[in-house]
C-alpha cells in the first residue's frame, strides 16, 4: 500500500518518443485509471511502473521508495495481463501459487492463500485444471487471483477486460472494484474504454500522444474536460463538435457563435478574453440537447435517422452542415420520424479553441 | 579376409553401391589423407601394451588365425591383441590410425594396397620377419616385392577358377567357346556360364588371355586397343548365345550356381565358403582357354595376402618375430587345415587328393598378379563403365575402351602447376584490413559503444554456442573450403589457387555437355531437386489437406503410419529401396510378373538400372518415400493457422470447394510452409545418400549429382581433395546466392506492396 | 484441415464416394509407406536365402535366427564372456542421447537470446548459421577429425558426440529460435512480476512451454547420430565402442552380403527411434510448425 509518484518520465524507443515527461500522482489506496486511445503510450507507462521497460528518463517513486532502476522482483507489485499470461503448463493452484513459491513462502500458507484467494474469486473446483481447460471468464479470474495472492504494495491493470464479452465485462468490472475496495492496495488500471475508466476510478489520467491531456476525478474530467481531445473520448455518444466563429451580439454585450456553413448562430455564455471573430469548435454533449417546445430551442434540427434505444431515443440529423446527435427520453420524443423538425435546447456547451483544442473558460 | 580381400580393386570401381560399405569407407579415407597431412611424429608405444594385430578376416579364416595366435603365445610369444574390423573400413582406418602413431604394429592386407600404402607410409619393409625366399611361391614373392625390397610376408594366394556343377556337366569342355556350345543341351533357365560379365575384374581374366591387362607399361590405362575390343567382342557373342546371363552380379552368380541354374560359374574359393553343405555336386578346375585368343588360357588377376608391418611396429622385434610366425610352414598348415586356403608357401604340400586347393593352386600359377601401383586403382571406374557401356549397347567396343581410356587421363592427370599464393595473400589481407576498417569506423561512429554494452546480456546466452559453433562448425568448414585451391594427391598437394575451378568450370577442356562434366551434372541435380520438391509437396500437402479432415475416420492410425519412413534410418531405406528394383528379385519385378501371371501378359522386367530415365525414377521413388511425411507433417501444422472463418466466409460469398482450397487455404499455409520447402530443397540439392546408395550414378554416372560427384573426385578418383572441395565451394555457392536472391526479391515485393499500401492511404487520405 | 474441422462443417453430412475416395487415396499412400519396411521386416524373418521375385513382403520359412544372431553376439574379455550386442547397443544409445543433450544444451540459451534480444552481430550470425547448412558436410570432415586427433578423442565416444553436435546444434538453434519467438512475452513478463529473475522466468516458465518443440528438436538431434556410421566406422577401432549401425555395416560387404542379418539388424536399429516418433509424433505436428523451419 502505497502511493505512486510518476515525475518526469520520458520513454523512447530507438527515434520515437513514447512517453514526453509524464507527471503522475496516485494516493495510496487509490483506484487509478490511465486512459486514451491505443498507442497513446498508457501500456508503456503502466510496463515502465511495472519494472518491464525502462525509463529513459525522470523517475518513479513508491511511497518512499525509488523504484527507478529496480528489477520487476524487487519491486512489490503484480500485474494482471490483457492475455491473461497464465503459465501454459502449471495448474490453476500452481499459476496461483507460483509468485509465493518463488519467493520462498513456507508450503502452509502458500496453501492457506491460495485457498483463501480461490474461495474469494469462487476458484475452488478449477484448481486442478490447467488452463487450456478454462473459459475466458475462467481464465481471467485466475489471472486475477495470481496478483491478489501475492498481496502486494501496488496492482497493475493491462485492459485486463478486453478479451472478455460485454455482459461478462460489466460484471468483472463491478468485481473488480468491489475487490479493490475490500483489499484496499493501490492500482493502476491501464484502459481504452472510457466506461470502464468513468466507473473504476477513484482518479482517472487521459493520456494522448505521450503526454497527460488531463487528470482528475473522473466526473470532473466529465464535466469540465480539459481539451476537445478529452471531450471527444470521455462520454457516449460522443460529443458534438460543430466548428464556429464567434460573431459579437448584434446591438448587445455578448457574443454569438456562427455554426458551420453560418446558417446557424447560438449565443454563447461568456468567455474569459474571449472576442469576436475567433475560430472556435462548439461542443455540445448529446445528452445536453432537451427537446423542448417549438420556438423555444436554440436551434432546430432536420432528423434524417432516428435510433431507438429503449429507455432513449438517438436523433440524427445535420445542424449547418456539420452531423449532430441528439439523446432524448422516449416518453418525450415518442413520434419523431425521419423528417421531423424538432427544436432543441442547449443545456450546456463547451467551447475549444480551433487552433491548440485547449478548453476556453 | 575373405573374397572381399582378393578384389580389392572392386572398391575403387565405378561403384554399383549395392551395399553402403565402400561409400562409406571412402568417406573415410577422405580423412586418411588428411591425417597425413598433419601427421606428427608417432607417439610413443608403451612398452608393455600387447601387439595389435588388425585383420578383416570371418569365419573359418579368423579360426585358423586366432589358433595360430594362441600356440604363439603359449609358447612364450609377446600377448597379442586382435582386432576383426569390416574390410570396407580397413584401409581407411590404417591410413586414419599410424600416421598419428597409433592403431595395429601389424595388419593382414591384399598386396596390391602395398603401393598405396608405401605413398602413405603407412608400410614399412619387413626386414628380419622375412625368413628367406625358398619357402615362398615366385608369384606370391613378386607381389610383394617394391622395387627390390619385401613389404609384406606372403600368407596366402587367391583367384578365381572355374566351377562345374558335375549335375549338369559331366565333361568340361577346355575352351570358353566349347562351354558356350553346350548352352542349346542345357535344361530351360540354366546357363553354361554364370560370371559378373559387366564387371571389370571378371573380365580381366579374358582380357589376360588376349595378351592384354587392365593397367599397362608405365601406369598406363591397358583397357584398349586390340586384346580389349576382342575380349569384349567376345563377352558380347556369348550372351547373345544366352550362354551367360549379362548383368549377374555376385549374389546372383552364387545364387544361380546354388540353384543349379549354372553349369559352369567363374568364382573364387568365397563361393566354397558360400555354398556351405549344399546338394550341388561341384569340382573345381582351371578357367578354360580361348580359342578366339588362339588357344591361350584365362588368366585372372592374383591377390596375395601378406601381414605388413606399421612404420613404428617394424621397429619391434617381438612384432616382427610374429609376422615371421604367421607366415611361417607351421602357420600355414594350421591355415590349409582349418581355413582351407591356398597358402603362399611352396614348402607346404598340398593335402592329398585334395583336387579344390589343386584347382586353385595350378591356377595361380597361371594367374597375373594384380599391379600393386596406386595407379591400378583408377583403372576399375573406367574400365567397368565401358563394359556396362558396350553391353548395354551403346558404343562399340573401341568407343567404349577410348573413353574409358579419356576417363582414366582425365582422373591421373597430373595436377595443376603450383601457382603462387601472392594474389590469395593480397585478397585476404585487403578482407582483413576492409573489416578492421569497418569495426574502426563502426567504433568511432559512436552508436557502437552503447549498442554494444544493451547487447551484453544477450552475449552471456550465446557465447558458449558461438563458440562451439565457431570451433567444430565454422573453423573445419573455413578449412575445408581453403583446400578447394589444393590440388593433387594429400600427401603431394601444392597450392594452385583457382585452377580447380577453372578446371570445372571449362569441363576439364572438354564438350560444356559431356558425361560428367559440371554443367551437365547441374542439370542432373536441378532436375533432381526439381522434381522432388514438387513431388514432396504434391503428396505431403494432399496428404496432410485429407488427413486434417475431421470427417476422416482413423486418422490418428493413418498419420502414424504415413511418418514411418521418416523414423527409418535413410541407409536402411536406400537399401530396401535399392533391393526392390533389383531386376532378378527386386519386388517391384515380382509386380510385374504377378501382373503378368494374372493378366496373361509379357511385360519384361526392366532393368531399373540401365536408362537414365528408369534409373533416375528409381532415385525418385527412393527419395520421395524419404520426404513426403516431413511435408506431410508441416502442413497439418499450417493448416491449424487457417481460421474456419475464413473458409466460411469463402463459402458464403460463393467459392466452391476447389476455389476454397487454391484460393483461400494454400496461400494461406503458404508463407508457412515457404521455410520448410526451402530447407527441404536444400537438403534434396545435397541429398548424396540416395544417390549414392540406390542407382549409384548409374548408368555411367548419368543420375549422379553435385555432391556424389564431388564424393567421387575426393575417393574413388585418385583422393584429389582439393577438386572435390571446389565442387563443394561451388554448391556452397550456388545455394548461397539462390537463397539470398529469393530473400532479395522477396524483400524487393515486400517493399513495393508497403508502398502500394502507403499510396492507397494516402489517396483515400485526400479523397476526405 | 483442423481450421476446417473447429466450424460447422463437422456437422455436415460427406458423402460415401468422397469419404471412399479419400480412404483409398491414403490407404494407397499407407501402402506406398510401409512396403519397403514390411520388405525389411519379411527379410529379416526369411529362413530360406534364395532370392525371388516376390510381390507380398511375406517372410519364407519364418525364423527368429536371424535376429537371435544378431543380438546374441558375445566376446571373451579374459576371463568373462562379454555380451556384445549390449555393449554396442549401450554405446548407440550414450552416445545419441549425449548428442541429444549436449545440442539441445547448447542451442538452448543461444535460440533463447536470438529470439529474445536484440544484440549486434544478430543478423549476421543467423546468416552465417544458415550458410553452414549449404555446404557439403564432406568439406568439413577433414579438418575436423585432425581437431579431435589433437584433443586425442578419435577413438572415444565424446569425440563421437562433437562431431555430430556440429550438425545437431545449428539445426537446434533455428528449431528453438522459433519455438521460442512463438512463445508469448507476457509469459515471462508475469514471471518477472511474480518475482523471478529473468533466468528463472527462463528456466521456470519458457523452457516448459516449449516443451514439444523442445522434444522434437531433442528427437531430431538423437535421430541423426543413432543413424550416422560414416564417422562412426572412421573414429572408433575398438569392436566394444562400435554403435550399432558400424555393426551394421559388418553384415553387407559388397562380396557377401547376408542380407537377412542386415536386415535384422536395420530392425533392431529402427525400433528404438519408431518408437520415440510414435510417443511424440503428436508433438511433431505442433513442435514443426509452432517451432517451425522458420529461418
Amino acid at each position: 500500500m502505497v502511493a505512486v509518484t510518476v515525475s518526469q518520465v520520458t520513454k523512447r524507443f530507438g527515434a520515437t518518443e513514447v512517453l514526453k515527461g509524464i507527471d503522475i500522482q496516485v494516493p495510496d489506496g487509490h483506484f487509478a485509471v490511465l486512459v486514451g486511445p491505443s498507442g497513446c503510450g498508457k501500456s508503456t507507462l503502466l510496463r515502465c511502473l511495472a519494472g518491464l521497460e525502462e525509463v529513459t528518463s525522470g523517475s518513479l517513486t513508491f511511497g518512499e521508495r525509488d523504484v527507478t532502476s529496480l528489477q520487476p522482483r524487487d519491486r512489490d507489485v503484480a500485474m494482471v495481463f490483457q492475455s491473461y499470461a497464465l503459465y501454459p503448463h502449471l495448474s490453476v493452484r500452481e499459476n496461483l501459487a507460483f509468485g509465493l513459491k518463488l519467493r520462498k513462502t513456507d508450503a502452509a500458507t502458500i496453501k492457506a492463500r491460495v485457498d483463501e484467494v480461490a474461495e474469494m474469486l469462487g476458484l475452488g473446483p478449477l484448481l486442478g485444471r490447467l488452463p487450456k481447460a478454462l473459459s475466458g471468464g475462467q481464465r481471467q479470474r485466475v489471472a486475477m487471483g495470481r496478483a491478489i495472492v501475492r498481496r502486494p504494495a501496488l496492482f497493475l491493470f493491462d485492459e485486463p477486460l478486453s478479451n472478455l464479452d460485454a455482459a461478462l465485462r460489466a460484471q468483472v468490472r463491478v468485481d473488480i472494484r468491489k475487490l479493490h475496495d475490500q483489499l484496499g492496495a493501490t492500482s493502476v488500471y491501464v484502459t481504452h474504454d472510457q466506461v470502464e475508466a468513468m466507473t473504476l476510478a477513484d482518479v482517472m489520467f487521459v493520456l494522448n500522444g505521450g503526454v497527460v491531456e488531463q487528470s482528475g476525478r473522473p466526473l470532473e474530467v466529465y464535466e469540465a474536460p480539459a481539451s476537445r481531445f478529452v471531450a471527444g473520448f470521455l462520454g457516449s455518444p460522443a460529443m458534438n463538435f460543430i466548428a464556429a466563429t464567434t460573431v459579437a451580439e448584434p446591438g448587445g454585450e455578448g457574443l454569438r457563435a456562427r455554426l458551420g456553413d453560418g446558417s446557424v448562430t447560438i449565443a454563447l455564455p461568456p468567455r474569459d478574453g474571449l472576442g469576436a471573430g475567433r475560430s472556435v469548435d462548439v461542443g455540445v454533449r448529446p445528452h445536453d440537447l432537451e427537446l423542448c417546445a417549438q420556438g423555444e430551442g436554440d436551434i432546430e434540427l432536420t432528423v434524417d435517422f432516428v435510433e431507438l434505444l429503449g429507455p432513449e431515443i438517438h436523433a440524427h440529423g445535420v445542424l449547418a452542415g456539420t452531423k449532430v446527435v441528439a439523446c432524448i427520453e422516449t416518453s418525450a420524443g415518442a413520434g419523431i420520424g425521419i423528417g421531423a423538425v424538432i427544436p432543441l435546447k442547449i443545456r450546456r456547451l463547451h467551447l475549444f479553441d480551433r487552433e491548440s483544442g485547449r478548453t476556453l473558460r | 579376409m575373405g573374397k572381399r580381400g582378393i578384389i580389392d580393386g572392386r572398391e575403387n570401381e565405378e561403384p554399383t553401391a549395392r551395399v553402403p560399405g565402400p561409400a562409406y569407407a571412402r568417406i573415410a579415407s577422405l580423412l586418411v589423407g588428411a591425417a597425413t597431412l598433419l601427421s606428427a611424429a608417432p607417439a610413443s608405444a608403451d612398452e608393455d601394451a600387447p601387439i595389435q594385430l588388425w585383420h578383416a578376416y570371418r569365419g573359418a579364416e579368423e579360426d585358423a588365425l586366432a589358433a595360430i595366435v594362441a600356440r604363439h603365445e603359449a609358447t612364450g610369444g609377446a600377448p597379442v591383441e586382435l582386432l576383426a574390423l569390416p574390410y570396407d573400413a580397413f584401409g581407411s582406418k590404417l591410413g586414419a590410425s599410424i600416421p598419428l602413431g597409433e592403431g595395429p604394429d601389424l595388419y593382414i592386407d591384399s598386396h596390391e594396397r602395398l603401393g598405396d600404402y608405401r605413398v602413405r607410409e603407412i608400410v614399412a619393409p619387413v626386414g628380419d620377419a622375412f625368413e628367406g625366399e625358398e619357402g615362398f611361391r615366385d608369384n606370391a614373392l613378386a607381389a610383394v616385392t617394391l622395387d627390390g625390397e619385401i613389404w609384406g610376408v606372403p600368407l596366402s594366394q587367391k583367384c578365381v577358377a572355374l566351377y562345374v556343377n558335375q549335375g549338369l556337366l559331366r565333361e568340361v569342355p577346355a575352351t570358353l567357346e566349347g562351354i558356350a556350345a553346350l548352352q542349346p543341351g542345357l535344361p530351360e533357365g540354366v546357363f553354361a556360364l554364370a560370371y559378373e560379365a559387366q564387371g571389370a575384374y571378371a573380365h580381366a581374366a579374358l582380357l589376360g588371355a588376349f595378351g592384354g591387362s587392365m593397367l599397362g607399361p608405365e601406369d598406363s590405362f591397358g583397357f584398349v586397343g586390340e586384346p580389349a575390343i576382342r575380349s569384349l567382342d567376345l563377352v558380347q557373342s556369348l550372351i547373345d548365345r544366352g550362354a551367360v546371363p549379362n548383368d549377374a552380379d555376385g549374389a546372383l552368380v552364387t545364387d544361380l550356381f546354388r540353384a543349379g541354374k549354372a553349369a559352369t560359374a567363374i568364382s573364387g574359393p568365397w563361393l566354397a565358403a558360400d555354398l556351405g553343405e549344399t546338394d550341388v555336386d561341384y569340382r573345381v578346375v582351371q578357367l578354360p582357354k580361348v580359342e578366339a585368343a588362339g588357344g591361350e588360357p584365362m588368366r585372372p588377376m592374383l591377390t596375395v595376402e601378406a601381414v605388413m608391418l606399421s612404420p613404428h611396429g617394424a621397429q619391434k622385434p617381438e612384432v616382427r618375430a610374429l609376422a615371421k610366425l604367421l607366415a611361417s610352414r607351421e602357420a600355414a598348415e594350421i591355415r590349409q587345415a582349418t581355413a582351407h586356403t591356398l597358402t603362399a608357401r611352396s614348402d607346404v604340400p598340398l593335402p592329398e587328393g585334395d583336387a579344390f586347393l589343386r584347382a586353385f593352386a595350378d591356377q595361380a600359377e597361371v594367374a597375373i598378379p594384380m599391379p600393386s601401383s596406386p595407379a591400378m586403382r583408377a583403372t576399375w571406374e573406367p574400365a567397368n563403365r565401358a563394359i556396362k557401356a558396350f553391353l548395354r549397347g551403346e558404343l562399340d567396343a573401341a568407343a567404349a575402351t577410348e573413353g574409358a581410356r579419356k576417363r582414366f587421363d582425365d582422373v591421373r592427370r597430373p595436377p595443376p602447376p603450383p601457382a603462387s599464393p601472392t594474389p590469395l595473400i593480397i585478397v585476404v589481407g585487403l578482407m582483413l584490413l576492409y573489416m578492421a576498417f569497418g569495426m574502426v569506423r563502426a567504433a568511432r561512429s559512436g552508436d557502437l559503444g552503447p549498442a554494444l554494452r544493451r547487447s551484453l546480456p544477450a552475449y552471456r546466452y550465446v557465447a558458449h554456442a558461438v563458440i562451439a559453433i565457431g570451433l567444430l562448425v565454422l573453423v573445419p568448414l573455413i578449412i575445408g573450403a581453403a583446400t578447394s585451391l589444393w590440388a593433387g594427391r594429400p600427401e603431394t598437394g601444392h597450392y594452385v589457387g583457382l585452377a580447380n575451378f577453372v578446371d570445372i568450370l571449362t569441363a576439364r577442356g572438354g564438350p560444356l555437355l559431356a558425361t560428367g562434366s559440371f554443367y551437365l551434372v547441374l542439370l542432373v541435380t536441378l532436375l533432381w531437386t526439381l522434381s522432388n520438391v514438387v513431388l514432396h509437396l504434391a503428396l505431403g500437402v494432399s496428404l496432410g489437406l485429407i488427413l486434417a479432415r475431421p470427417t476422416m475416420k482413423l486418422r490418428g492410425i493413418y498419420r502414424v503410419l504415413l511418418i514411418i519412413p521418416w523414423a527409418v534410418p535413410n541407409y536402411v531405406t536406400a537399401l530396401a529401396w535399392k533391393g526392390m528394383f533389383h531386376r532378378q528379385f527386386g519386388a517391384v519385378t515380382g509386380l510385374i510378373e504377378g501382373l503378368n501371371r494374372a493378366f496373361g501378359l509379357s511385360m519384361e522386367p526392366i532393368a531399373w538400372f540401365s536408362k537414365f530415365s528408369t534409373a533416375f525414377t528409381a532415385n525418385l521413388a527412393t527419395n520421395v518415400w524419404l520426404g513426403f511425411p516431413f511435408m506431410m507433417v508441416i502442413t497439418l501444422g499450417a493448416l491449424t493457422a487457417v481460421p474456419g472463418d475464413v473458409l466460411e466466409a469463402a463459402e458464403v460469398d460463393g467459392a466452391t470447394r476447389w476455389q476454397r482450397l487454391w484460393k483461400v487455404t494454400l496461400p494461406i499455409i503458404r508463407p508457412t510452409m515457404l521455410p520448410a520447402v526451402v530447407l527441404g530443397a536444400i537438403w534434396t540439392f545435397n541429398m548424396f545418400n540416395v544417390v549414392f546408395l540406390v542407382s549409384g550414378g548409374e548408368p555411367d554416372g548419368t543420375t549422379d549429382i553435385l555432391v556424389s560427384e564431388a564424393y567421387r573426385w575426393a575417393f574413388t578418383r585418385e583422393a584429389q581433395y582439393g577438386y572435390a572441395a571446389a565442387y563443394a565451394v561451388l554448391i556452397f555457392l550456388m545455394l548461397f546466392s539462390v537463397t539470398r536472391l529469393g530473400e532479395w526479391r522477396a524483400k524487393v515485393k515486400a517493399d513495393r506492396e508497403a508502398a502500394a499500401v502507403a499510396e492507397a492511404v494516402a489517396a483515400s487520405g485526400g479523397a476526405h | 484441415m483442423s481450421g476446417h474441422g473447429d466450424g460447422k462443417d463437422a456437422g455436415r453430412q460427406v458423402s460415401w464416394i468422397e469419404s471412399a475416395a479419400s480412404h483409398f487415396v491414403v490407404v494407397l499412400a499407407v501402402a506406398f509407406a510401409l512396403y519397403p519396411v514390411l520388405w525389411v521386416i519379411a527379410l529379416a524373418f526369411s529362413g530360406t536365402s534364395t532370392p525371388e521375385a516376390r510381390v507380398l513382403p511375406i517372410p519364407r520359412e519364418p525364423t527368429f535366427d536371424h535376429l537371435w544372431a544378431v543380438v546374441s553376439t558375445t566376446r571373451e574379455v579374459g576371463e568373462s564372456t562379454q555380451w556384445l550386442f549390449g555393449r554396442q547397443l549401450a554405446n548407440s544409445l550414450i552416445v545419441s542421447i549425449s548428442t541429444a543433450l549436449v545440442g539441445i544444451g547448447i542451442a538452448i540459451p543461444a535460440a533463447y537470446a536470438l529470439a529474445r534480444f536484440d544484440f549486434v552481430g544478430k543478423e549476421r550470425g543467423l546468416r552465417v548459421l544458415l550458410a553452414t547448412q549449404m555446404f557439403p558436410a564432406v568439406a568439413a570432415a577433414i579438418p575436423l577429425y585432425l581437431m579431435l586427433d589433437a584433443l586425442g578423442l578419435l577413438n572415444s565416444r565424446t569425440g563421437l558426440v562433437l562431431c555430430y553436435a556440429t550438425t545437431a546444434v545449428p539445426f537446434a538453434i533455428f528449431q528453438l529460435r522459433a519455438a521460442f519467438e512463438s512463445i508469448p512475452v507476457d509469459l515471462e513478463e508475469a514471471a518477472m512480476v511474480d518475482g523471478a529473475t529473468r533466468l528463472q522466468a527462463f528456466v521456470k516458465v519458457v523452457l516448459p512451454a516449449a516443451r514439444p518443440a523442445i522434444a522434437v528438436t531433442a528427437l531430431f538431434a538423437f535421430m541423426s547420430a543413432y543413424n550416422e556410421f560414416i564417422l562412426a566406422a572412421t573414429l572408433l577401432g575398438k569392436e566394444d565402442m562400435f554403435t550399432l549401425p558400424v555393426v551394421l555395416q559388418r553384415f553387407i560387404g559388397e562380396y557377401d552380403a547376408q542380407w537377412e542379418a542386415f536386415a535384422a539388424g536395420a530392425l533392431i536399429v529402427s525400433l528404438p527411434v519408431m518408437v520415440l516418433f510414435y510417443v511424440l509424433q503428436r508433438n511433431l505436428v505442433a513442435g514443426l510448425t509452432a517451432g517451425g523451419v522458420k529461418g
